[in-house]
């Protein structure tokens, strides 16, 4: 493909306000997974594999993290000559200036970087979504359409399909009807959030939309249903494979879990669709004597005294001598103490839990730390805190300062 | 650092470890894990503010291409000067740098030795293990008014690897009165690190020399030969120094590199080492999996048991395997049930189930890049 024949835009601004403390100072899309990755990697790589080579990244809520992260753009081969990656921040214009008021004004206020590369498609995605896809195989059905607009959908049980944007297609992948999160779903064709527009026509889409005050400016509420209502050509383009929202810390939780599943529910062990990300400059892993690692997925510069189970440990995570932890996903940087016990609970970078301690104890139960963001028996401590000896948590605990 | 320049001599004829070096220069050879031992001065460099890196070779460097290319991982990929692989230039039919000797070398890279504005030039060869930074060499070596200053430290309880060394007698102002190029009886143990810093100019001068009297040996025929003329200063490097000049050498660092002490020198400080970034995914642990005083990289499948070794990127050990001290590249498969000791297995070899390996500790096995057994 031609690098100017699609510019890809990845919605990276929203807070995920519903991870709670894991986002108090990052951008979803730069919250850790997996072991090495950021989310946001995935959308990435997904480009840089598809062969799209230019891409924009818009950016409003805590920007600074996700900026330095992507930096050039190297770890996924966009530091190009011609195109590369570009992130976009609101910016002041001559007579009014104004934040990202939804998705699709975000769009809208770049315009003019899209018109700079005179792109035939534009390809719009989440930048907090964990899958891997072929973003080519999409436009070339876009064009085989010959559609207007063509979104991605997947398969989900009936019984979810009240949670998502809800697509009916005829046998032609034709959309006839487009339902936001309906009580009654007529199909279980549920929207990734993954767009292929023609530029023209959803430049012509988003200026009107900008017009009409009542519209909350945003793709799945106001841009997709006018163009279905003005019968223009709406394809679904069906995905079979692993796709995940990452919205909750539930469902985060869950993913990572994904990765160590045996065999893997998500498969990221993949030479042929290799995950990029900004690597750490870190020594191997170091198991001493005494460590036990069993159904884990454990990341260079760790150093592993203690007992690790079923979890995920990021770059740099030390575990010490008899603590045992399980069921977990430790952040960079974080430093279990000795004879600690850690179950199901996520802890952010850097943080130190000192000596002793017990995290996600369901003898506990629920206690003062109880959050409406945590479910399923999951704990989540902030980065950079300090928890000191001894310290006792329950479960669906969120703790955000030093105790 | 800016106003050095530094030379890499990643081929030395001297050093051969057979298997592992016949298809690779020594500079090449996989390290620790994940990296190559080329890795460590060229952070080293990099790390001191040096940004014109050239790198000398001579055979085989196939490898060390690839590993170090547009010099990205250590931030030499600059506009101006930056990295700069030198291989063997011929002129004229006149192959200059093919004999090995190290003059030849440096001659054969007198075009970048003249172009490159930088006054002083750092010369160090790509086989030895430490985290040191050059700014202290270079203020001491402008303190000294040396004409030449070369870096030792004191190698006390290695006589035999002693032996394998450039051995030099100093005096109590820190000039070096003596040199003995790999002497039966040493007489002190200050040996040299092959890390040299001199004027480009006097390099220049002294290559062109060397050469035109048909010398070829840096150490004996530019230093030793010139010793009272020349004004040669010592310094001390105090850290870790681990040398790689033998299967043996080899064997025992990288088991070093299981104390904790030495990992943290090396890797734990302000000043990092750089490697080559492969985007492995983080390793994964099986059910059964045993672990027990091991570096294990990125990349790997551990469903057997590991004690005391070194495990590479992409690694996979089979279920019911055992591997004890032993060294295991890049990309080999151990399938089930094999057990190995004091093995050194090459990059991409393939163990069918149920095999048994087993090593002298003073000895180990080696297994030649990309074996199947």
């Amino acid at each position: 493909m031609i690098s100017t024949d699609c510019v890809a835009m990845i919605l990276a601004g929203g807070q995920g306000s519903r991870l709670g403390v894991l986002t108090t100072t990052v951008a979803k899309p730069a919250v850790p997974f997996g072991g090495k990755y950021r989310i946001i990697d995935f959308a990435l790589s997904n480009c840089a594999h598809s062969g799209i080579d230019t891409v924009g990244v818009l950016t409003q809520y805590q920007p600074l993290e996700l900026n330095t992260y992507i930096g050039s753009g190297n770890p996924w081969d966009l530091n190009r000559n011609s195109g590369g990656i570009y992130v976009l921040p609101p910016y002041q214009k001559a007579e009014s200036g104004e934040w990202y008021k939804g998705t699709a004004n975000a769009i809208y206020q770049n315009i003019e970087f899209i018109d700079k590369f005179s792109p035939k498609y534009v390809l719009i995605l989440s930048g907090d979504h964990i899958y891997k896809m072929n973003y080519d195989n999409m436009i070339k059905y876009h064009e085989q359409k010959g559609a207007d607009a063509t979104i991605a959908v997947i398969e989900v049980p009936w019984e979810e399909a009240s949670r998502f944007g809800i697509m009916t297609a005829d046998e032609n992948g034709h959309i006839v009807e487009f339902a936001e999160k309906p009580a009654e779903p007529k199909s279980n064709l549920a929207s990734m959030g993954v767009y292929v527009f023609s530029w023209p026509v959803l430049k012509r889409y988003l200026t009107m939309d900008e017009r009409d005050p009542q519209s909350s400016n945003d793709f799945g509420k106001n841009i997709i249903p006018s163009m279905l209502n003005n019968s223009e050509a709406l394809y679904a383009y069906g995905f079979e494979g692993y796709w995940k929202d990452v919205g909750t810390v539930q469902s985060l939780w869950e993913a990572n879990m994904d990765i160590i599943a045996d065999p893997p529910v998500f498969e990221i062990d993949d030479s042929s669709w290799r995950i990029f990300s900004r690597n750490p400059v870190k020594p191997p892993h170091y198991a001493a004597k005494g460590a036990k690692i069993s159904n884990s997925a454990i990341t260079e510069g760790c150093e592993i005294y203690g007992t690790v189970k079923h979890s995920i440990l990021f770059e740099g995570v030390t575990v010490g001598r008899g603590a045992i932890v399980e069921d977990s996903i430790l952040f960079p940087g974080a430093v279990i103490g000795e004879n600690c016990t850690i179950s199901k609970t996520i802890i952010g970078n850097d943080t130190v839990i000192s000596n002793s301690c017990t995290i996600g104890d369901k003898s506990i139960g629920e206690d003062q730390f109880k959050s409406k963001y945590c479910s399923a028996d999951i704990s989540l401590i902030g980065g950079g805190l300090v928890i000191s000896e001894g310290t006792k948590i329950g479960v669906n605990a969120m703790v955000k300062e030093s105790i | 650092m800016k106003d050095t320049m530094g030379i890499i001599l990643a081929e030395n004829a001297d050093i051969r470890l057979n298997e592992l070096t016949d298809i690779r220069s020594v500079a090449a050879l996989p390290f620790a894990g994940r990296y190559r031992l080329i890795d460590f001065i060229l952070s080293n460099m990099v790390n001191s503010g040096i940004i014109n890196v050239g790198i000398t070779t001579l055979f085989n460097y196939s490898s060390l291409m690839d590993h170090v290319g547009n010099g990205n991982a250590w931030d030499l990929n600059r506009k101006t000067y930056g990295l700069f692989f030198l291989p063997p230039y011929i002129r004229g039919g006149n192959a200059a740098g093919l004999s090995g000797g190290n003059v030849d070398m440096l001659y054969s890279i007198l075009t970048h030795l003249r172009r490159s504005p930088q006054t002083y030039v750092l010369i160090a060869g790509g086989n030895l293990v430490f985290n040191m930074t050059f700014e202290d060499l270079l203020s001491f070596h402008r303190d000294t008014d040396a004409d030449l200053t070369v870096v030792y430290h004191r190698l006390n309880d290695n006589p035999e690897q002693l032996r394998r060394t450039t051995v030099y007698e100093i005096n109590a102002e820190g000039r070096v009165t003596g040199i003995e190029h790999n002497p039966m009886n040493p007489k002190s143990n200050f040996s040299g690190m092959d890390i040299y810093i001199v004027e480009r100019t006097r390099l220049i001068a002294m290559i062109e020399e060397a050469h035109a009297k048909g010398k070829h040996d840096f150490i004996k025929d530019m230093l030793l030969a010139n010793i009272d003329s020349l004004n040669i200063s010592a310094y001390e490097f105090k850290g870790f120094v681990g040398r790689v000049d033998s299967i043996k050498s080899y064997y025992d660092n990288s088991m070093l590199m299981l104390n904790e002490n030495i990992r943290r020198e090396l890797f734990g400080g302000e000043n990092l080492i750089y490697t080559k970034v492969k985007d492995q995914v983080p390793t994964r642990f099986g059910e059964n999996a045993g672990v027990s005083d091991s570096l294990i990289a990125d990349g790997c499948r551990i469903d057997g048991t590991v004690e005391n070794s070194i495990i590479f990127r992409g690694v996979s050990i089979g279920k019911g395997s055992v591997v004890r001290n032993s060294i295991i590249m890049q990309n080999s498969v151990i399938n089930e049930n094999c057990d190995l000791e004091n093995v050194v297995i090459d990059k991409e070899c393939t163990l069918r189930s149920t095999k048994r390996l087993i090593g002298q500790p003073n000895y180990p096995v080696i297994l030649p890049k990309r074996t199947m057994i």
